[in-house]
């Protein structure tokens, strides 16, 4: 009993010292104590990585005038060439929709692979996923790079290597989006005697369907912004009219293709708002 | 004696159109517990942010303590807002910091420059909110983050917070909406208590009838933006009540036996 | 009498039958507009298969003198990468708080913020690449501005998504303290959303790692320009190997975001 007095006194005192003394301390006693250093170990990578790269920052403020002057010419649009833009940038979209749409169906196709709890072989989902993440590590226009030469040129190139990695991303998603199903609505069905095949297009397709509308309408928007730079790489499209005229010094074609450039992407990022929108 | 708060005509008029408040006059002196009460939409909630100019006015005039709100800007508005506590439906912490960090947001109005900035309060302001705390049964919690309080104790947060500014006027928007029975009969009880204690003006927008009956000294009812009823808790008939909520008594959910005189627990009610 | 037994409700049928039909109409249109047919591509199948089996496998070292030299291609694409999001990042925080009419001390101002942020956004970085090209010249420091240049407007749009989600309530709270608007944005808006700022952050690292390639591959440099001269001189099997040190590249950095996100979110 004098004991716990004798604690209790002396936990006071610590208390009234500590108040006195050193500064009550504020923040949370479980803080996630990993956020600090996770800025600094960033900021310290970053300023290595800017010494590195030895970037000549002088020579490059020199120049600054230089881009409004660029901006100024881009201003100056030229409806001369509206053919050529026309056709290259309906190319354009008809590469990036067709691309959608092929990986669409091989996504579903290969995320019904991938997927954990459709066919339940793991060793089937493990080689399809990491054979796709391969895929999905390297950057699309590599892709078409390569189609280019294994192809020649023409919309075929494009399409192909769009495709590889449009249909690794749907398949890693389209799985994620199946595997989110609960396994008692799949054993359920399995136990009403369907087959696989069967309980996958009548249960698990239909509930993943409004997720893969969504993964559609963001890929568009990345499909059709790649699809605009392959032409910079070597393939046809708008992106080829944009660095051709640019290094033809032809800013005023250069200025009406990049400006439909933004209003395509803009018009898909507004039209997926919109179905977002409606699906919630 | 002089009024904290004085409504002259004050008139909001959003810009798509909804006239929120329609020439609202009225004073509040020093220690008054102010029920306001109304359908949704009628205007309660601008009411209060229109005090601390949360939400501007377009017409009349709003004197706090004498001075002028809508006129004030910057440091002078800050000036106003910091003798103004404001307590809300959705508590409005700041959930990933520390409950004695939310209380102590209190004494932000008062401070300048970097400290407040880098949150550094004075041992003064440290040991006040303690003490706070405690008052308020939560001292055990002060270190734990605001998010894992249950909504009785975060509400309690955010009374201590409000308490911190020492203001002369507290408004309350809703603060046991969405409480569970017994935890807002807590949280009414400390209100009435902690500002009759300091002598602070209170101004509560309540959904339940019954709960405005037993705290307050006195009512003011507001239908579509206009003041239909301004008195103590006693004058507040059937008529008026029917005037307020534009349907009448028997098809108002009250708590309790559904009598005025009926001051049992307060309970939802619509 | 004969009418089917509908199975779902019936605006969600008709909003999916008009997906698929849209699906199709679009396949067609544009499979007429471009000619590209997959049949071709199939009949095309074995001189394809041939080209790779022949022209990439194995894939090949480079010499050995020019190992040193890809490796360190690498280390400024990560480089390029990392030091852009960062940069890009910090501007973008300052600007977002801008960016919102619930946080933002001029309100009015906020729609042109956020119009500027989808301006930029907009236009690939491959595109901002070439236009600066054509005015500060080839070279490191460009793709490291075309970089910066989307990755803040995309850090731009999801900041204020994120502080609008998170911090509008606490915002209003310390207004009503009488608190200035540093206080705010230091006591409220950023103790409240930076572990969500820290995951879009990571994000943007991700694809910047991507992008950095491909703007090195026009100019930029690093590892993209490698592998494009190794294909323009024909060297497909140093250009396999390449891709797949690329590969590994973006699989290791995806790995070790997602391990910090789990972190940073905890």
């Amino acid at each position: 009993m004098s004991q716990n007095t004798n604690e209790c006194i002396s936990l006071r005192e610590e208390r009234a010292r500590r108040e006195n003394r050193a500064r009550i301390p504020v923040k949370c006693a479980q803080r996630n104590r990993f956020i600090p250093g996770f800025l600094i170990g960033v900021v310290v990578l970053s300023v290595i990585s800017l010494l590195y790269l030895q970037i000549d920052w002088l020579k490059l403020a020199s120049r600054v005038p230089d881009i409004g002057e660029v901006f100024w010419e881009l201003a100056h649009l030229d409806f001369a060439n509206m053919d050529l833009i026309w056709s290259s940038l309906i190319e354009t979209i008809s590469i990036a929709v067709l691309s959608l749409l092929y990986s669409l169906l091989l996504g579903i196709v290969f995320g019904m692979l991938a997927a954990r709890n459709v066919f339940r072989i793991p060793v089937l989902s493990v080689l399809t996923q990491s054979f796709f993440t391969f895929l999905r590590a390297v950057p699309t226009p590599v892709w078409v790079l390569l189609m280019l030469v294994c192809l020649g040129m023409g919309p075929e190139a494009g399409v192909a290597g769009l495709c590889v990695h449009t249909t690794a991303f749907f398949t890693k998603s389209f799985a994620q989006s199946f595997e989110s199903i609960p396994d008692e609505t799949i054993e359920a069905l399995e136990v009403t005697g369907a087959g696989r095949l069967g309980i996958f297009c009548n249960a698990v397709l239909p509930a993943a369907l409004s997720q893969i509308v969504a993964w559609s309408g963001m890929r568009l928007e990345t499909n059709f912004s790649e699809c605009a730079i392959l032409g910079m790489v070597g393939a046809g499209g708008i992106g080829y009219v944009i660095s051709n005229s640019l290094q033809g010094y032809d800013y005023g074609t250069a200025g009406v293709a990049i400006l439909l450039v933004f209003l395509v992407a803009y018009a898909i990022e507004r039209m997926f708002v919109k179905i977002k929108k409606k699906f919630n | 004696m002089q009024p904290i708060l004085k409504f002259e005509q004050v008139e909001k008029r959003y810009p798509n159109g909804v006239q929120a408040l329609k020439g609202v006059s009225f004073e509040v002196s020093e220690g008054e517990f102010i029920s306001v009460i109304g359908p949704s939409g009628s205007g309660k909630s601008t009411l209060l942010r229109a005090i601390n100019r949360l939400i501007p006015i377009t017409g009349g005039s709003v004197l706090l303590d004498g001075q002028e709100v809508s006129g004030q800007r910057g440091g002078s508005l800050r000036a106003l807002r910091r003798k103004v506590g404001m307590i809300f439906q959705n508590y409005n912490l700041v959930y990933s910091l520390s409950v004695l960090q939310n209380v102590l947001h209190g004494r932000l109005g008062y401070m300048k420059g970097v400290k407040g900035i880098f949150g550094l309060y004075s041992e003064e302001d440290k040991r006040e909110a303690l003490a706070l705390l405690g008052e308020l049964g939560m001292e055990q919690f002060s270190y734990n983050r605001a998010a894992d309080l249950s909504g009785g104790q975060k509400q309690r947060v955010g009374i201590a917070r409000a308490i911190m500014q020492k203001p002369k006027l507290l408004l309350c928007d809703e603060p046991i909406a969405s409480l569970d029975p017994s935890s807002a009969k807590t949280i009414m009880d400390l209100l009435h208590d902690m500002t009759q204690r300091r002598n602070i003006a209170c101004i509560v927008n309540l959904h339940q009838l019954d709960v405005a009956l037993k705290y307050s000294t006195r009512i003011i009812g507001l239908a579509r933006g206009e003041i239909v009823f301004d008195g103590a808790p006693e004058d507040l008939d059937d008529a008026t009540i029917e005037k307020i909520y534009g349907t009448s008594r028997e098809n108002l959910m009250i708590g309790g036996g559904g009598t005025l005189d009926d001051k049992t627990d307060p309970a939802y009610c619509a | 009498m004969t009418k089917r037994i509908p199975l779902i409700a019936r605006d969600l049928k008709r909003l999916y039958t008009g997906f698929l039909i849209a699906a199709v109409v679009l396949f067609v249109v544009c499979s007429l507009l471009t000619g590209f047919n997959v049949m071709t591509l199939i009949q095309n199948g074995d001189a394809f298969w041939k080209f790779i089996t022949e022209d990439f496998l194995p894939p090949a070292l480079p010499k050995a003198s020019r190992i040193p030299g890809v490796l360190s291609s690498v280390l400024v694409t990560l480089a390029l990468a990392m030091s852009s999001t960062t940069v890009a990042a910090i501007l973008a925080f300052f600007v977002a708080l801008f960016g919102s009419e619930k946080v933002s001390p001029f309100p009015r101002c906020a729609k042109f913020v956020r119009g500027f942020a989808t301006f930029l956004r907009n236009i690939p970085a491959l595109v901002w690449a070439f236009i600066l090209f054509s005015s500060l010249g080839i070279g490191t420091g460009v793709g490291f501005v075309a970089l910066c240049i989307t990755s803040f407007a995309f850090m731009v749009r999801a900041f204020v998504e994120t502080m609008e989600d998170v911090s509008q309530d606490c915002v209003e709270s310390l207004q009503a303290v009488g608190a200035t608007f540093p206080q705010r944005v230091a006591q409220a808006i950023l103790p409240s959303c930076l572990n969500g700022f820290l995951s879009w952050f990571l994000y943007c690292v991700e694809v910047n790692i991507r992008a950095s390639t491909i703007v090195g591959m026009v100019g930029g440099g690093g590892v993209g320009l490698t592998l494009f001269s190794y294909i323009k001189s024909f060297r497909y099997d140093i250009a396999l190997s390449i891709i797949l040190l690329i590969a590994a590249m973006v699989i290791v950095v995806d790995q070790i975001t997602s391990r910090l996100r789990k972190e940073i979110l905890k």
